[in-house]
């Protein structure tokens, strides 16, 4: 139960060590590439860049990334390797898949096995995987950098080359070829047809004859790797992780958990060598790290270690609802009592689980996958009982417990520039981050940043949950259906990915003849939602760590607050759980919450 | 600007070549001569070179001669994965899971201890009262009007009977576009629950099946007639039963019996839900190839045995067995069902 997540954290916390020692070496500039690469380092540097320049160039790569995807997934029809004769994704849905990959978020409002044929999946997928993983850790290198005071904050595509080809490529083959030991597909082929053992089992077709059961296959071992060391998340299959090509044994399943962990443990402790504050990054680390133990721990206690609650016994109870047409202003609703179906749960709630993994591998792979942002799944998120559900959509709301590669530890900066000046403001001091007085200006850009991804995630669920645009997509009924709302847009929000799949979102090719009625607005408001949530929280840090980076540093005195401290790490906590709780509480009790207490099962 | 877009499709360019081609390509080449039965999708081909499935993927097992995979909301379709995606407060899943079990329990204690429901269920359902109240089946339908509404969705004769008996009782549908203005042309699906009331007035202690009868022309022909035993009452019914009976012992059924996998294509169960059907599949071997039953139970008893294995040797999961694996052993062994 508790050894297979033990061991997942160990090994993460093992590799990140020299893993970050890696990294920093290659991102101070210390490697000295082989003749070869070095030419394609000098073909595309431009010299060394100011924060805007940086970020100029940031800006100019997404928008050419974002042409390159869009008409390579437009040439799908067109293409080679597409021997079933895949035609267009709907055009929004194309919109959308194109940000969610540029954005490194994945949300898939289609299923890859359906609707993407191996050229898109080599040719669309494959690049933007490794190039939008880049991005992130390039924005974090500039503003550590900045943080040193720095006024040239290196090259932004000489970091992208150099994060790409020596750190991302590598490690991706070596996963790959465990993962295709152990049974993941690598192949240009794309279906197998199988009569099955027992003939005509999967039904007869219109002459009577037996069915044959079409297997899709594919170019799967090269995408795993770095959908999951990018914590890019976007399945080759529909199923992502659960798909047993995708993921075929406890072993694939471990090192694809471990592997979307890797980097973002890494980074943090890169954050701290290459600011020589090792002590400072260690705090946060650990911080982070007990914020992901306990939603860990949440969502294996109260999931793989509770029945699903839909198949027990439940006492009658009765309920009253606000009504403004009873007498008394108040309407009594019983909820009858509820029999036992006779089964076995002693393995948790299975529906919605792969068996293969471990018992508590769904719920622990849950709660990781949105805390670094990875969205890839194992288990069926709409099926998780209702308070698990709370941990997930937890992690991508904080958005710091690890994060995405370089983005979840610019994150945390924010929520630490705020816990630094609510710290100063109780003592009475100005308040300091590495020397630095923190001004106006950088908490008005550490604010514009955090208060982003609350207001893109709150807005838009409210508006669809209020409008048929989420009333007619939710697939299950009450405080599940809002759930479902809830999750989609924070997942967009925070470049997750993941989706509870029941929610109607998916409009597939342009052929569909019964796509989901609500698709298009899903598509063009989470493709927006992808698109604000991604690059201004990445923007507003980079200038803030400029501002911050040229004022003078101020000479350590006793009152200076010290930041490499077990108190500093509570302040830190603090700071994340007030600000997150006072923000998403209330959609919490709505949503899981209301779930958990109301009757189950719930309408009929 | 401009340079900065060029130096930006430099980038993209070598990094296609290097991601899209370089890359996938290593990978290929060592995994087509390293692991080639891994790479190709772990295929399985019978003595005639003919793919039969995939080792990893469960395909549909419907004869009581072989085990069966877990139920899939894919229905096995291995082109388009998907999972129930049924939140645990939804009705629906427990409606699935009442009508897997209805036709297997069995009482776990007292006189019929051992023995089937199912029957006990028939004459519960004939005797049409539910919780003291009359008509099961309209009680059925007010209560799980999305239920109603599936099963004349479901089935193209569902509809059609639907739409024959709302011709010939236009006063009931008139009477129900009065309370429902909003649906002055209303569908089959929405007359669902007026029809099964009217039905439950109708045919008390009844349900209407499908059944398959030898017509004058000699030729099978099925009509929806109304029934009061058979897999319907045994299946629909189950969950209203175990209201009525909640204190009754029931044998537990395997957990992953009744849930859907995330993918629909889980190729494994546990190797309790195998040892649960152990009894049907030996019965039936022994049936088809005139066997002794216990002699059949032990012989596949140790196939399973042999065939189980668990996430990392136990450390980290239940022993489990492969679908696939254990029913190719059969066939090997016993050879075609009857």
């Amino acid at each position: 139960m508790w050894l297979l997540p033990a061991m997942l954290i160990l090994a993460a916390i093992a590799c990140s060590i020299p893993l970050s020692a890696y990294f920093t070496w290659l991102m101070e500039g210390r490697y000295r590439a082989p003749r070869v690469l070095k030419w394609f380092e000098d073909l595309v540097d431009t010299g060394p860049q100011d924060w805007k320049q940086y970020t100029i160039a940031l800006i100019v790569f997404n928008i050419a990334l974002f042409i390159f995807g869009f008409v390579v997934l437009s040439l799908q029809p067109y293409a080679p390797l597409n021997p079933r004769g895949l035609g267009w994704l709907e055009p929004t849905t194309i919109f959308n898949t194109v940000i969610s990959f540029l954005t490194n978020t994945n949300l898939q409002h289609y299923a890859g096995e359906t609707a993407l044929s191996n050229f898109s999946q080599i040719f669309f997928i494959l690049p933007n995987m490794f190039l939008s993983a880049s991005v992130g850790f390039c924005a974090l290198a500039a503003i550590i950098r900045l943080f040193r005071g720095a006024e040239k904050c290196g090259n932004f595509f000489v970091d992208m080359w150099r994060v790409c080809m020596y750190i991302y490529v590598p490690v991706a083959l070596l996963f790959g070829i465990i993962f295709m030991q152990q049974g993941m597909p690598m192949t240009y082929a794309s279906t197998e047809v199988a009569t099955t053992l027992e003939q005509g089992s999967m039904g007869l077709d219109d002459k009577g004859q037996a069915k044959p059961q079409t297997i899709v296959v594919g170019p799967v071992a090269a995408v795993i790797p770095i959908k999951m060391l990018g914590t890019n998340g976007g399945g080759f299959y529909g199923m992502n992780s659960a798909h047993p090509l995708e993921n075929p044994t406890a072993t694939t399943n471990f090192f694809t958990t471990l592997a979307m962990m890797l980097f973002p443990f890494a980074l943090v402790l890169m954050y701290g060598r290459m600011l020589g504050r090792i002590r400072h990054s260690v705090v946060i680390y650990g911080v982070m790290l007990a914020m992901m133990i306990g939603l860990i721990a949440w969502v294996i206690r109260t999931d793989t270690m509770e029945p699903n609650p839909g198949l027990t016994a439940h006492a009658a109870t009765a309920w009253q609802v606000p009504s403004a047409s009873a007498p008394s202003g108040k309407l009594d609703v019983p909820s009858p009592a509820v029999a036992a179906l006779p089964v076995n749960q002693h393995l948790g709630n299975l529906e919605g689980k792969e068996l293969r993994f471990g018992t508590s591998a769904g719920a622990a792979f849950a709660a990781i996958t949105t805390d670094v942002t990875c969205g890839a799944i194992n288990a069926e998120m709409d099926s998780l009982n209702p308070l698990s559900g709370l941990s997930p959509m937890i992690g991508m709301w904080l958005n710091c417990v690890f994060g995405g590669k370089g983005v979840g530890m610019i994150n945390l900066l924010l929520f630490l520039i705020v816990g630094v000046f609510l710290a100063g403001q109780m003592v009475g001091r100005t308040p300091e981050y590495l020397g630095r007085k923190v001004g106006a200006r950088e908490m008005k850009l550490a604010m514009i940043a955090l208060l982003v991804h609350p207001i893109l995630i709150l807005g838009p669920a409210g508006l669809f949950a209020a409008t048929g645009w989420g009333t007619t997509a939710e697939a299950n009924p009450g405080a599940h259906g809002f759930s479902e709302i809830v999750y989609q847009f924070s997942s967009s929000s925070a470049n997750n990915g993941s989706a509870m799949d029941g929610l109607g979102v998916t409009y597939g090719l342009n052929a569909n003849a019964s796509p989901s009625p609500e698709a298009v607005p899903w598509d063009i408001a989470t493709g927006l939602v992808m698109l604000f949530a991604r690059y201004l929280p990445i923007i507003a840090p980079i200038a803030m760590a400029f501002s911050l980076g040229r004022k003078k540093v101020a000479p350590v005195t006793l009152g200076t607050m010290s930041d490499d401290t077990v108190t500093f790490g509570f302040l830190l906590f603090g700071t994340i759980a007030i600000v997150g709780a006072l923000l998403f509480l209330p959609v919490a009790a709505l949503g899981p919450i209301a779930e958990h207490l109301g009757p189950i099962p719930f309408g009929g | 600007m401009l340079r900065y877009f060029a130096k930006s499709f430099a980038l993209i360019a070598v990094a296609v070549v290097v991601t899209c081609g370089i890359y996938p390509a290593i990978l290929w080449a060592i995994g087509q001569t390293v692991f080639p039965f891994q790479a190709n999708g772990s295929i399985v081909r019978n003595a005639d070179g003919a793919v039969i499935g995939s080792m990893l993927v469960a395909q549909p097992f419907t004869k009581d001669e072989y085990f069966q995979p877990r139920p899939s909301a894919a229905s096995y379709d291995a082109t388009a994965s998907t999972s129930s995606g049924y939140a645990p407060s939804n009705y629906a899943l427990r409606d699935r899971v009442a009508r897997v079990i209805g036709p297997i329990a069995t009482y776990a204690s007292g006189d019929k201890k051992g023995q089937a429901v199912a029957p006990d269920v028939e004459t519960w359902f004939q005797a049409d009262k539910f919780g003291g109240n009359p008509h099961i089946v309209a009680q059925w339908a007010d209560a799980h009007n999305s239920i109603a509404q599936a099963w004349v969705t479901g089935d193209p004769t569902h509809g059609a009977f639907v739409d024959d008996w709302s011709k010939a009782h236009d006063a009931v549908v008139q009477d129900w576009i009065k309370k429902n203005p909003a649906t002055p042309q209303p569908k089959g699906s929405d007359l669902a629950v007026v029809f099964f009331e009217n039905f439950s007035n109708d045919h008390p202690g009844a349900f209407p099946s499908s059944v398959t009868k030898t017509g004058a022309d000699g030729k099978p022909a099925t009509s929806i007639e109304p029934v009061n035993t058979g897999s319907d009452i045994q299946s629909i019914f189950f969950d209203m039963w175990r209201s009525d009976h909640p204190d009754v012992a029931l044998n537990d059924v395997p957990a992953d019996l009744v849930t859907a996998s995330a993918s629909g294509l889980d190729p494994d169960i546990t190797l309790e839900n195998a040892e649960f059907q152990l009894d049907r599949v030996a019965a039936k071997w022994a049936d088809d190839k005139k066997l002794k039953v216990d002699d059949v139970r032990k012989e596949i008893e140790a196939i399973l045995q042999d065939k189980a294995h668990a996430p990392w040797g136990g450390l980290i999961g239940e022993k489990l067995v492969n679908v696939l694996d254990v029913n190719l052993e059969l066939h090997k062994r016993y050879g075609d069902p009857a």
